[in-house]
């Protein structure tokens, strides 16, 4: 056995040295060779040929320790990896330690703290210090981590396919870079992500090899908004929404509040919608798309559209807004309308119009991704006109450093006179648009080069595939969406030895290529050259740069460039009769980056509560056309491409119209990934862009099986027991009726409640409850992502959920309601729901072995040890909220669940333990398990009240708002709030007493711990669809929410 | 006679018809129920039970898979944890109380046309109650765990959930099934020794003798006997109405609606008896077939008594399935209604298992009407047709009870089908493979009926016998 040398890390230059002995002070030979020695002590008995029986017997047992728990065993050390001889005072086993790191993603850096156990990550927080996140995050954040533990991630670097090492890339490199010459045979393709550092090596490369081509491709990416911003503002400027400014928004297919926003927007968006009483004033949302989307389903009114048709409505718009504005150059960039573009009630764009113009520079018009340049910019002309322009609009530098497109770069390679690509991240093969025809574009190079932190389709194509580093593992750095610059720090040291780009860039320019002094050097020279340690150090705790922020531009409109974009555009029409094909980014897998990623796989979508694939969304209208129904096969003609893919109907959904998420049916990728949804990138070009239209569709006659979460999303007239809300004008006039909210629905009538059995009296000095606003919750799923990594919640695979049987302890529920005759056009409502923790649970009662039981602060407790599993506590429970069992999900393969247990394999990889939250059990199979209202962390800071009491006599009392729940903590709209109800100075107690504060189920006599906050809609009095606000919460017959609203005569 | 002496004689339409037919003799019973026991195998009862027996193992099997790879074989998920196999639970239990009935209140009540069906019921309440007992055994996570339901002492002081009606259950049921196997253990006990005493083998005469407990027939051995039994019925009757009741608790003291019925306890104890009787009459009508010198015992009189008992309780069942439905439209519970009228009945076609409820409508409450006709219900044919219906019509009962409260609740959101695995299926399937091989064996080693209660009730064992005038 080879003795293991460790490198001890430099001594910080900065504040003063400590030192263990006079020979580490003199750094003498001596000294060293003891530091050499791992076991200094024994060492000696080990060398002499006469080991002792006793003695070796201790050796083998302890070698055999460590090789079964440390993480020696699924790595090879870098460096500075040193076993603690003696603790340090910062890291207490079994305490977490935390730390600011940052997300890199196509919005910019996400300022994040990271959790670590023993020197592994578990769990990714937003920063709390940053003014952006506050603490939130995203379901990509929150499941970031399990990519980092994810055993099939690329390990080796690998040459032509077959396992390789870094000295022969270094030496093929080598090679490579002494052919280039003036880097005309270099080529280089990023995968978008915006980083200083590596812009800063980018120019350094170019430096050296300056007629190296650079393209940047990321599918999901908004280049055209960049166009029109350019357009518009200039080169090198971008437009940033500010919902928190806006009044009045209308967004026209752009999901701003899912996968085409960022924290900000949903945060500025949340903002405007927190309302603590009648008199609140909140902002108005119009949305007009041809799916459901998250902001669609927080509009208070709804334009389904096609989104082919999004150009003509605009300019409908325009039009409107030209004629109260008296600007004749919009009404002019607008141009003729024909009658067949119209296909929407004048009406609707007559009102929507003067509600936008009434709220002059409070009014925001959005637009998205899908959309040609030409449309985006005559966004921005809209905007203009309404004086959003640095109100609610404000225009900025962009961060990003302009780079060819993948188009541009496709036909270089074409011409074969690359000697090398290196691909920085990313999956061309598999998400280049289809007429690029990118793979074998890349096999007219020599060498390719690909970084990737999976091997992917690209990687097969590939001659070098090197494993990169994950986010969490190397430095980086990056820019929040706010434009303060964020500092990724890492947090563990590299699993399987990865790379990331700032490295490899930085070889390619002959720096050294240290990561850190890389990252640091970016600081330095921003600061002005010299590394200030201390303000280094200041920015590495607060994890952003404070007061980098970017400053919005006072920019004018340039009208001529922008009348030359729009004017210059074909317009895109829709023939009668004919179907559009609308390519969608997924909530869930992104462009397929995430496809190996069982929490993301197993989420539903927030929208269609699909998990493990993706479908052709279809609406009720043009299901019923087709002959279709749920799990139907169609097939999608666009061109002389076709796929065949289940279909979903989504109630809500344009009709002739049909959505499909890209990023599915990935072929090379590890075992979560594979065979998951369909590949439907081949129908995408990079000429029409978003959405075809042309589409032909037919039925099969094959099915497919999906897997919904939810089956039914009808509220079958209970919309006023559970989801219940009113307008603002019903909440006005029921100002003073403090039980508006509360009589509602099936409570309006049920008699007092009384019970007659004494309960153990709660009387802790603690009682934990929750609130949940409806009004804010815009139902992203964050909370359930962030609930599945805090709680070790299993995944479990498609086919058992098709069973019914997935595991997540929260949901969010989605609800379509809508008036009689009016079908088409539902309205959404999501409902996070949870363990409501009901002080008089039922499913306390029936459990026959006292496994689940209550404490004296309130939580409906399990204990896992006890529980026998007879379900009987989830058949009892009204909320359905229990989770069962029923395989050893944690112990063996979700695709072998059925096979005879006894041959089955059993076991968790290495490192999927590592993850693991080592505060929470992990359930054996048999056992019921629910939200404990993160328990754990509820005893954590109970301790912590404990000793910081001590002796002095007070009762220890966790001071109001102290710590949250996982779900409260990455809500980026704050609806979930957590705490301590008996504490008069905490948020929920003060929320749960307001006037829309209601209890599910209130006749059940449950207590629950949670509140709702019902939901308010605000719509526009003149809108022609203005009467159907709030059809959610209105029983059957159409009678309004409110029991006094309607009912108040027969109480 | 004179004219004028009074006439003592009953008017012939009151004359009791005989219990045993054809004027049979004490020693007839004796010669003829034993000579099931001592008499060859036949060859039907080895093709039976080569039939039966593999379907037990083969359930046995699925037992053993379902144990070492989870409940997750099963089809039950969220929101339906359970289905069939509270749904078989209860059909067993269920079943399993004729045979008390019978043998208990039957007896209190002086009922002596049950002396030649006592025994098979009581025998097919035993294994029923095995059947039944597999179920709720099997069907929780951790099976190595289920002795956390007895309140064992311990040192963490963790006693079962005495509030929890499950474990009601499980006391109701083990006191049920012990005072059941006494109580036909000391019916058996003279039996036993008619055996013993005829037995030719020493093997058999031993081991009859064991059972037989030195039973020698005397006069303080009977008294003994008979008090004793009497007993033993006065104990076993509160049982029939509480094990029952105490099942149904399950349901009814839970908040689901569909469940939370004040109506279930009577309304599960005639269920009870209803499938009970069926049960009774599925296995001793083509009994009295096989062995046709069982035919002057169980006798078509047999067989319209019980006709009529499924009658009644076939009626109050019904009666209960009404009352349920005005119950959930009188009390305005938009919950209760759906449950009832969408999810069971299904009249606005949102429903997902109305063939279940009408399924269980039929069988249990439209079939056994026949019954108001004497000619149908001295039928063998029909009889036996209209208990399968009842067999069938009371598994449905539980299913639709149990699936169909589950899957549609509350919160529409958490709403989800139910479907049963393969392993599901053979499971309940060889669960009949159990009931059935224990019958055969039953059959094969024991008398099938009572020998010394059906002597007593013979014209002979009268002490005012007189023949009849012919």
């Amino acid at each position: 056995m080879s003795k293991r040398i460790f490198q001890h890390p430099a001594e910080a230059q900065t504040g003063k040295r400590y030192w263990r002995s006079l020979g580490q002070l003199k750094d003498t030979p001596e000294f060293r060779g003891w530091l050499q020695r791992e076991f200094p002590q024994g060492a000696s008995e080990l060398d002499s040929s006469d080991v002792s029986r006793r003695g070796f017997l201790q050796y083998m047992g302890a070698s055999v320790a460590l090789a079964g728990l440390s993480l020696a065993s699924c790595r090879r050390p870098l460096k500075n990896l040193v076993p603690f001889t003696k603790a340090v005072e910062w890291s207490v086993p079994g305490k977490a330690l935390f730390f600011t790191s940052m997300m890199p993603g196509r919005n910019g850096g996400m300022p994040l703290v990271v959790t670590t156990f023993d020197g592994r990550p578990t769990k990714i927080e937003g920063n709390p210090n940053h003014p952006v996140n506050k603490g939130a995050t995203d379901v990509w954040a929150q499941s970031s981590v399990l990519d980092l533990y994810d055993p099939q991630r690329s390990r080796d670097v690998l040459l032509d396919g077959k396992k390789s090492d870094f000295a022969s890339f270094e030496k093929e490199l080598e090679a490579i870079l002494k052919a280039a010459g003036d880097g005309a045979g270099l080529a280089f393709l990023s995968d978008g992500i915006v980083s200083p550092t590596r812009d800063r090596l980018r120019r350094e490369v170019l430096k050296k090899f300056p007629k190296a081509k650079w393209a940047a491709y990321d599918p999901n990416g908004n280049p055209l908004e960049r166009a029109a911003a350019e357009a518009a503002f200039g080169a090198g400027h971008e437009v940033v929404p500010r919902l928190d400014r806006a009044d009045i928004v209308l967004t026209v297919d752009r999901d701003i509040l899912g996968v085409e926003g960022d924290i900000a927007s949903v945060r500025g968006f949340a903002a405007r919608r927190k309302v603590d009483g009648p008199k609140a004033r909140m902002n108005r949302l119009y949305v007009v798309e041809n799916r459901y989307t998250l902001t669609g389903g927080m509009s208070d009114h709804r334009l389904r559209l096609a989104a082919s048709r999004s150009g003509a409505f605009l300019k409908a718009l325009a039009k409107e807004v030209a004629k109260l504005s008296g600007e004749q150059s919009l009404g002019a960039l607008a141009g003729e309308l024909k009658a067949s573009e119209f296909k929407f009630k004048d009406r609707w764009v007559e009102e929507c119009a003067a509600d936008l113009w009434a709220n002059k520079g409070k009014a925001l018009v959005l637009t998205g991704s899908k959309q040609p340049a030409a449309v985006q910019a005559l966004a921005i002309a809209i905007n203009s006109a309404l004086g959003a322009l640095g109100k609610t609009l404000e225009v900025r530098k962009s961060n990003a450093m302009p780079s060819d497109s993948i188009e541009s770069l496709a036909v270089e390679l074409r011409k074969g006179k690359t000697a090398a690509l290196f691909i920085l991240g990313g999956n061309p093969v598999f998400n280049a648009p289809a007429d690029l025809r990118w793979a074998e574009a890349q096999a007219a190079v020599k060498t390719v080069v690909h970084l990737s932190i999976e091997k992917n389709e690209t990687s097969a194509k590939a001659q070098w595939h090197v494993p990169a580093a994950h986010y969490l593992e190397q430095w980086d750095d990056s820019f929040a969406s706010d434009g303060s610059y964020v500092v990724g720090q890492p947090v563990i040291l590299p699993l399987y030895m990865g790379i990331n780009a700032n490295e490899l860039l930085a070889r390619v320019a002959g720096v050294d290529a240290e990561p850190l002094g890389l990252v640091q050097k970016t600081f330095s020279d921003a600061a002005g050259g010299k590394l200030e340690p201390a303000s280094w150090a200041k920015t590495l705790k607060a994890g952003y740069s404070a007061g980098s922020q970017a400053k919005p531009l006072a920019v004018g409109l340039s009208a001529e460039t922008l009348s030359k974009l729009v004017s210059e555009a074909a317009p895109v029409r829709l023939p009668d009769g004919e179907f559009e094909l609308v390519f969608i980014a997924d909530s869930k897998v992104d462009d397929g980056r995430y496809a190996n990623n069982g929490w993301l796989q197993e989420l539903p979508d927030p929208v269609t509560k699909l998990t493990w694939d993706n479908a052709a969304l279809v609406s009720p209208a043009t299901a019923k056309k087709l002959g279709v129904e749920t799990g139907d096969v169609v097939r999608i003609t666009a061109g002389d491409k076709s796929v065949e893919i289940a279909a979903l109907i989504l109630p809500g959904h344009a009709d002739d119209s049909v959505s499909v998420a890209l990023g599915y049916g990935r072929s090379e990728v590890g075992s979560v990934g594979k065979g998951v949804g369909v590949d439907v990138f081949g129908l995408v070009t990079s000429s029409e862009g978003r959405f075809r239209v042309g589409v032909k569709l037919a039925k099969t006659g094959k099915r497919h099986a999906l897997a919904v979460t939810q089956e039914h999303g009808a509220l079958e007239g209970r919309g006023a027991d559970i989801t219940r809300q009113a307008t603002v004008a019903e909440w006005q006039e029921h100002s003073e009726d403090k039980d508006f909210f509360k009589k509602m629905g099936i409570d309006a009538h049920a008699p007092p409640n009384f019970s007659l059995y004494t309960h153990p009296k709660l009387d802790d000095v603690h009682a934990w409850g929750m609130t949940v606003d409806l009004n804010s919750c815009i139902g992203c799923a964050a909370c359930m992502t962030a609930c599945q990594a805090e709680n070790n919640i299993p995944i479990v695979g498609k086919e058992q959920v098709l069973n019914g049987r997935e595991m997540h302890w929260m949901r969010t529920d989605r609800y379509f309601a809508s008036e009689q005759g009016a079908e088409d056009e539902p309205e959404m409502v999501s409902q996070p729901m949870m363990c409501q923790q009901c002080e008089n649970a039922p499913c306390e009662t029936v459990c026959p072995v006292n496994a689940t039981v209550h404490s004296e602060d309130g939580l409906n407790v399990m204990a896992y040890n006890r529980c026998i599993g007879t379900r009987y506590c989830a058949n009892n429970c009204p909320f359905k909220v229990r989770r069962f069992n029923f395989f050893d999900y944690n112990q063996r393969s979700i695709t072998e669940l059925y096979r005879w247990n006894l041959i089955s394999e059993k076991g968790t990889p290495e490192t999927i333990q590592m993850q693991k939250n080592p505060n929470v059990t992990v359930r054996m199979r048999g056992v019921m398990e629910k939200c404990t209202f993160c328990v754990q962390r509820i005893q954590e800071a109970k301790i912590a009240a404990k000793v910081h009491a001590k002796d002095s006599g007070v009762q220890p009392r966790v001071p109001a708002d102290a710590f949250t729940s996982a779900c409260a903590q990455v809500c980026p709209t704050d609806a979930i709030v957590f705490g301590d109800i008996r504490n008069p100075e905490s948020r929920v107690s003060k929320l749960k007493e307001e006037q829309r504060g209601y209890r599910l189920l209130e006749y059940l006599n449950t207590e629950n711990r949670v509140w709702y906050l019902a939901r308010i809609r605000n719509p526009n009095p003149k809108m022609p669809d203005a009467s159907r606000a709030g059809a959610a919460s209105r029983d059957a017959h159409g009678h309004p929410a409110g029991h006094g609203a309607s009912n108040g005569g027969h109480a | 006679m004179a004219k004028s002496t009074v006439t003592l004689e009953t008017p012939p339409e009151l004359v009791r018809p005989p219990l045993v037919n054809n004027d049979r003799s004490i020693h007839w019973v004796t010669q003829n129920v034993s000579d099931i026991v001592e008499s060859r195998t036949p060859k039907w009862w080895f093709l039976s039970i080569c039939i039966t027996s593999p379907i037990a193992l083969m359930g046995l099997v699925c037992i053993i898979y379902q144990i070492s790879n989870g409940v997750g074989v099963w089809g039950e998920n969220h929101p339906n944890g359970w289905a069939w196999d509270i749904t078989n639970f209860v059909f067993w239990i269920g079943i399993g109380h004729a045979g008390t009935l019978i043998s208990a209140v039957l007896f209190l009540t002086r009922q002596k046309w049950r002396t030649s069906i006592n025994r098979a019921a009581e025998a097919m309440t035993l294994f029923a109650v095995v059947c039944a007992g597999i179920f709720p055994a099997i069907h929780v996570g951790r099976v190595w765990y289920a002795w956390f339901l007895a309140p064992v002492p311990n040192t963490n002081a963790i006693w079962p959930n005495f509030r929890s009606p499950l474990l009601w259950d499980v006391f109701a049921v083990s006191t049920y099934f012990s005072v059941s196997v006494l109580f036909w253990y000391v019916g058996l006990i003279p039996d036993l020794a008619t055996l013993r005493d005829r037995a030719k083998s020493k093997l058999a005469r031993m081991l009859y003798g064991i059972g037989a407990l030195g039973w020698r027939g005397g006069n303080r051995q009977w008294r003994h006997y008979e008090m004793a039994y009497l007993l033993l019925a006065g104990l076993s009757t509160p049982l029939v109405l509480s094990v029952h009741s105490i099942v149904s608790f399950d349901f009814a003291t839970s908040i689901m609606p569909g469940w939370h019925t004040t109506i279930f306890p009577p309304y599960f104890v005639a269920g009870a008896i209803f499938g009970g009787f069926a049960m009774v009459l599925t296995i001793m009508l083509p009994a009295s077939r096989i062995f046709p010198q069982l035919g002057d015992m169980i006798t078509r009189e047999h067989v319209d008594k019980m006709a009529k008992i499924i009658l009644l309780t076939g009626s109050i069942v019904g009666y209960a399935y009404l009352m349920e439905l005005f119950v959930a439209w009188y009390s305005g519970n938009k919950f209760e209604g759906f449950t009832f009228f969408t999810a069971r009945a299904n009249v606005d076609g949102k429903g997902w298992y109305q063939w279940s409820y009408w399924i269980m409508m039929f069988c249990n409450v439209i079939s056994p009407q026949i019954f108001w006709f004497k000619s149908m219900r001295r039928n063998y044919i029909v009889v036996f047709i209209v208990s399968q219906f009842v067999n069938v019509g009371m598994w449905f009962e539980r299913f639709t009870i149990i699936v169909t409260s589950l899957a549609q609740d509350f919160l529409p959101s958490s709403w989800g089908k139910y479907s049963p695995s393969t392993t599901e299926i053979l499971t309940f399937v060889g669960t009949f493979g159990i009931f059935l091989t224990l019958f055969l064996l039953f059959m094969r080693f024991l008398p099938m009926i009572a020998i010394s209660e059906v002597k007593g009730v013979t014209p002979e064992a009268d002490p005012h016998h007189h023949h009849p005038k012919h």
